[in-house]
């Protein structure tokens, strides 16, 4: 308050009449300071929204050991060999560590460190890969692969891009609000796809459906 | 593709005479739809049963007393000339809830809904429900939980969903077999646990499901009433509140003059007008 | 230079433009709006693959086959099992909620043992061999007929095994809590011979007289009759309900006979009559069963239509009518057990049976069968040495459970009891007598899966596996009238701290050592159903059920009219009061020794249990001064509760239903605390010859709360 009562004062004897031109070329610096100011505030926080606020919105966990999917596609020659329909019609996802084990043995087949944890922590110990899945939806969500890829005749790529040509799994990136993987707004922090995998959210799914089927779709075609 | 596939209108029809109100339909219900229960679940007005089974009496004295039991499952109206623009779903203002129609299936988001419950004031069948409390399940039993239905959360409104997602379960074995669902590969939950066989499920558009048989639908709108169209061509079957026009896919099946009855309000001398000239109902106002 | 106020404005706006341009506020606000949907605590469900394994639900004696509904091996539904020939497809609530059961909030999840008021967690080995320890002295005193033993069901190969252990250890004081099954043992016992069970064959009968059973709610094998009942439309087969209520299966009946509560006997005695004074009875049909004539006698002189029709309110024109109409129908049935069929006297079953046994309806299609036990289980010999046969010889402390309860409540007798399968502090009439008998035995041991009442009541709890957890062959009874050995397989590892009831029974054999060890020398329960289901074992578990019999038994049994010439009095209700207080089983709340799941409680209509009050049916017309909706005290000579009441017009005047399967006390908030149990309003009256309690009702006074 008497800081105010204070700036008031040092205002006083200038009086309100007098203000604008009084004080004219203070003025002038003073806006330019503010010029200064805005534009220094400006660049902070402009760029730490796009640089610095990305890298604290989220977190990144690197996968259990590194995983080779084109090694994988190599030796099996397509994605089904591992994540195949069950014969319900339901889609497997990541393979378990069963799935794994009708190639693998308990020694391990190459001579790289990551096929020595799996077999030491994961094989050996029967335990399943806690795998971080980059398409993980949310639990609202009901996607169904033989929707899209039987009865759509779409490939994997049109969603899930050229993961089956990686030769080491990036780290997985969680949004620490909401707890999605980074890939449902995708990599660009504006959101902005430039294909059709790089954004997976309800807006994406909508628009391919109206595109491909003429509407976007009832609540319960996507949601559960 | 979606657009070249036949649209289905599922519907059940149930045999009041048959129900003996065991609740079989009632609990798998809920253990189908990961549907919550609290510690006191006597006040039924915040007590969430998506299928309920009402008890009705003709209202006359010992010996002559009646009763019957009446499954209400959500009704999945298909509004006014069914043109899909249910009760529920106009009212929507997050379009949190939607018309299927594919299936004739009210389908809803509950994660959309925002809670404003302007649908429960609609439903005329009081088949939604709010969660004015968060889901808590005794220490251990989340594990009982179905991965087929997400568990809802305080603040959003919920309802029977035709058990949808055994439709999308039964669609992804006939996708990958390259066939079209057959009629008992689709049936939901309550239609399953019936001991009495009370009710029937199925496709009201196919002509070869039992459902079909039984409601024999009329296609036409009822020139007493154009809001009403889908009326049963079966004496002894009828809708709730049918004059409304919400059409819904929920048919009623009894032999007993009292329970057709009870199924609307009449004024004097309506129901003798409405029961002799069966498939004329006359609009309300 | 100088920093003014502008140069602050000049930041704010600043920093306001730069977020506003950065992608901070389109993200944030889509992120925060995520998160206001998916809240962390909100459970998700793990996903996998969708497997079905069959199994056979054991919660009540419907012997049901399930098919548990698994997602990568964790069990997330019941439902009925398609090709059972039991329930076809068919399930209750109860069978589908089982799941509830796994994670009941009053499961036992260790052993325990009690320690002045509370209990205390201890291990099996603990716990098994304080266990043999007391039993071991007892044995060593001399007197092993003081261990006597509790129980619900009295088939199978754990009723065997338990059987066997009280055989090998020297106790004849095994107690089975009434039910159905055990009521119609006791009836063919009775009529009959020893051994047999009754069946009645609902689903090829077309003249169903049933003398007050719930066939829809909850008799016997609950789906199968609501099957049988609602297939009855399309076979053109009448029901006819002789009740005091319009219960559900009188509403569903095509004819309601209206009796006065407790008369079902002299009106089934009253049909017997009618049919012999009319000749309508071939005496073909009675060749070979002695006692027909002094029976005959004896209805002529006692059950005349005027008698009757004074004793039960049903006039003599229509009693005649009745009898008539029953004799008339190509595949008439008389069946007993009022409600479920839990309580009852024996004159009632029997007088039931021998309406039966009269109109040549024994062993037909449609009718009443006499049937042999089933006979699968072939048990090695028991060890039974010196002390376990001079024990088992002596003679029973009682003849009955409730006999029992009285006697332990003046003298005393047992040193040591076991409860499997059996919740009697709740189950039974007049609890706190049953609490205060309990007190006078020293040691008791339970093996319930629950901390139910009975439970809380005792010293050491060896806690059970539950049906999802475990291996058991369940055979079906309860008045089926076909012989079906299911498989109950479990379906999930053990939750708790839980073992099988019957590898407890074999660690405690074990822990005894000597004989009692060699009877009990198998490796494992899951060993000893293998070795003793023997020929049958491939298929049982194979198909997961095997049919002993489903055709008629071959013959017609003889029939002994003795009990019923013996005359035995019907039981009066007793106590005070203008109103007759009934106890009504309703579906929707299991009434036995299990307590109904969250999932069935939530199902029961305000019309039953409104807050924490139980709702009691009264007709309008002796209300009196009370009204709908009003709190009433309800007033026995046994106790009083407080109690809503609910209009019905279905219900005789002057009649109280108060429905059964409520006020439990235990921790399950989701169960326990509601209402109150009637049987702590009646008190039991023990019916002489038969030692069964006969209480239909007691009498009771009303007044406003």
């Amino acid at each position: 308050m008497s800081e105010l009562e204070n700036k008031a004062n040092d205002d006083g004897p200038g009086g309100g009449v007098h203000h604008g031109t009084n004080n004219g070329p203070e003025d002038d610096k003073g806006l330019g300071l503010g010029v200064v100011f805005f534009m220094g505030a400006f660049l902070v926080c402009f760029l730490s929204g796009w640089l610095l606020f990305p890298k604290l919105l989220y977190s990144k966990k690197e996968q259990p050991f590194n995983f080779d999917h084109n090694l994988h596609v190599e030796e099996t020659g397509d994605c089904e060999s591992c994540h195949y329909f069950r014969e319900d019609g339901t889609f497997s996802g990541i393979p378990g560590l069963e799935a794994c084990m009708e190639c693998h043995t308990d020694e391990p087949m190459g001579e790289t460190d990551d096929e020595a944890v799996f077999v030491d922590e994961y094989v050996a110990q029967g335990k399943e890969v806690p795998w971080l899945i980059y398409a993980r939806q949310p639990d609202c969500v009901f996607f169904s692969h033989a929707a899209h890829t039987v009865a759509g005749g779409m490939d994997c790529k049109s969603c899930h891009g050229h993961i089956g040509e990686s030769s080491s799994s990036r780290p997985y990136e969680e949004n620490r609000i909401t707890g999605y993987s980074r890939d449902i707004w995708g990599k660009n922090i504006w959101g902005i796809k430039k294909n059709s995998w790089d954004r997976m959210k309800m807006d994406d799914c909508a628009d391919c459906h109206l595109e491909r089927t003429g509407h976007k779709g009832y609540c319960f075609q996507c949601h559960k | 593709m979606i657009e070249n596939k036949k649209v289905h209108k599922f519907g059940m029809v149930i045999d009041v005479d048959k129900c003996t109100g065991c609740g079989a339909c009632m609990v798998s219900c809920m253990s189908e739809n990961n549907v919550p229960f609290k510690e006191d679940e006597s006040n039924k007005k915040d007590s969430i049963t998506w299928m309920r089974v009402y008890k009705l009496t003709n209202g006359k004295s010992f010996p002559e007393t009646e009763i019957a039991y009446l499954p209400r499952p959500c009704q999945h109206c298909g509004g006014i000339g069914d043109h899909g623009h249910s009760p529920c779903v106009s009212v929507c203002p997050a379009t949190a809830t939607d018309y299927g129609y594919d299936t004739g299936i009210v389908s809803q988001i509950y994660t959309r809904c925002f809670g404003c419950r302007y649908c429960m004031g609609a439903c005329p069948y009081h088949a939604r429900y709010f969660n004015w409390w968060d889901p808590k399940w005794p220490e251990g039993m989340e594990n009982y939980l179905s991965p087929n239905v997400s568990p809802r959360m305080r603040g959003v409104v919920e309802k029977c969903s035709f058990c949808y997602h055994r439709y999308q379960l039964a669609r992804e074995k006939a996708m990958i077999e390259h066939r079209e669902i057959e009629e008992m590969e689709y049936q939901t939950a309550c239609t399953t646990a019936c001991p009495a066989g009370a009710i029937v499920f199925g496709d009201l558009n196919n002509p070869a499901h039992k459902v079909h048989q039984i409601v024999k639908p009329d296609p036409h709108p009822d020139p007493m009433n154009h809001k009403v169209v889908g009326k049963s061509r079966n004496p002894n079957v009828f809708r709730l509140l049918e004059r409304l026009g919400t059409n819904p896919k929920v048919y009623y099946m009894s032999e007993r003059e009292w329970v057709r009855k009870a199924g609307d309000n009449y004024l004097k001398g309506e129901w003798e007008n409405v029961k002799t000239h069966h498939g004329a109902s006359s609009s309300h106002g | 230079m100088k920093i003014d106020r502008r140069s602050f404005l000049g930041l704010g706006l600043g920093a306001a433009a730069g977020i506003a341009l950065s992608p901070v506020g389109v993200k944030l606000t889509d992120d925060s709006s995520i998160w206001t949907q998916n809240w962390p605590w909100t459970p998700v469900p793990e996903d996998g693959k969708i497997t079905y394994d069959r199994s056979v639900c054991n919660l009540c004696p419907g012997a049901c086959g399930i098919s548990v509904r698994k997602i990568n091996g964790r069990p997330v539904k019941i439902e009925g099992l398609d090709d059972h020939p039991i329930n076809h497809g068919g399930a209750c609530l109860h069978g589908i909620s089982g799941l509830q059961y796994l994670y009941d909030p009053a499961r036992i999840k260790t052993p325990l043992k009690k320690t002045g008021n509370k209990f205390e967690k201890i291990s099996w080995d603990e716990a098994i061999s304080l266990v043999a320890q007391k039993l071991g002295e007892i044995r060593e005193s001399g007197a092993p007929e003081s261990l006597g033993l509790i129980t619900g069901a009295d088939n199978g190969s754990m009723a065997r095994l338990f059987d066997r252990f009280m055989g090998a250890f020297g106790s004849p004081n095994t107690y089975t809590m009434p039910s159905l099954e055990s009521n119609l043992a006791q009836t063919a016992a009775a009529l009959h011979s020893a051994d047999r069970r009754l069946g009645f064959d609902l689903d090829h009968s077309d003249f169903i007289l049933s003398f007050g059973a719930g066939i829809i709610e909850g008799w016997g094998s609950p789906v199968a009759c609501i099957q049988a009942n609602a297939s009855r439309r399309e076979r053109k087969a009448k029901l006819v309900q002789i009740d005091y209520r319009l219960s559900n299966t009188a509403n569903a009946a095509d004819k309601i006979i209206a009796v006065n509560p407790g008369t079902e006997a002299d009106l089934a005695l009253g049909l017997c009559a009618v049919l012999l004074a009319k000749n309508k009875i071939s005496t073909n049909t009675l060749s070979g069963d002695v006692s027909k004539l002094p029976f005959a006698a004896m209805l002529e002189k006692a059950y005349t239509p005027d008698k009757v029709a004074a004793i039960t309110g049903v006039n003599a024109a229509d009693i005649d009518a009745l009898a008539m109409a029953f004799i008339k129908a190509k595949a008439p049935v008389a069946v007993p057990g009022k409600g479920r069929g839990d309580a009852g006297s024996l004159r009632e079953f029997a007088a039931v049976q021998a309406l039966n046994a009269l109109a040549g309806r024994l062993n037909k299609a449609g009718g009443a069968f006499v049937m042999c036990p089933a006979d699968y289980l072939s048990f090695p010999e028991n060890v039974v040495d010196a002390t376990a046969e001079k024990g088992a010889g002596k003679a029973k402390l009682a003849g009955s459970v409730n006999e029992l309860a009285d006697k332990l409540e003046t003298d005393g007798g047992l040193s040591a009891l076991f409860i499997y399968n059996a919740n009697p502090c709740y189950a039974l009439n007049a609890p706190e007598k049953i609490k205060a008998a309990m007190d006078n035995v020293g040691f008791k041991v339970s093996f319930s899966s629950f901390m139910d009442e009975t439970a809380l009541k005792s010293d050491v709890i060896l806690p059970a596996s539950i049906f999802l957890e475990r291996l058991e062959d369940v055979v079906s009874g309860a008045g089926l009238a076909k012989t079906v050995v299911g498989l109950c397989r479990p379906m999930v590892n053990p939750v708790f701290d839980t073992k099988h009831p019957g590898d407890a029974l074999i660690l405690l054999a074990r822990a005894m050592g000597a004989g009692m060890a060699q009877s009990f020398a198998w490796e494992s329960y899951d060993a000893c159903l293998e070795q003793v289901t023997g020929k049958i074992w491939d298929t049982l578990s194979g198909d997961g059920y095997v049919v002993i019999n489903d055709k008629p038994p071959v013959g017609t049994p003889r029939t002994d009219f003795t009990f019923l010439v013996s005359a035995p009095k019907a039981a009066a209700s007793n106590g005070e009061g203008e109103y007759t207080l009934v106890p009504v089983d309703k579906m929707r709340l299991a009434g036995g020794a299990m307590a109904s799941s969250p999932f069935a409680v939530k199902t029961v209509p305000d019309m039953v249990l409104s807050g924490k009050y139980s709702v009691v049916e009264i007709n309008p017309a002796t209300a009196g001064v009370l009204k709908d909706g009003d709190i009433a005290v309800l007033k026995t000579a046994m106790g009083r509760a407080k109690v809503k009441i609910g209009f019905n017009e279905g219900i005789l005047p002057g009649v109280i239903g108060m429905p059964r399967g409520l006020g439990h006390a235990f921790n399950n908030p989701y169960v326990a605390g509601k209402g109150a149990n009637v049987n702590d309003l009646i008190g039991p009256v023990i019916e002489p010859g038969s030692g069964l309690d006969a209480a239909f009702g007691i009498k009771a006074s009303l007044s406003k709360a």
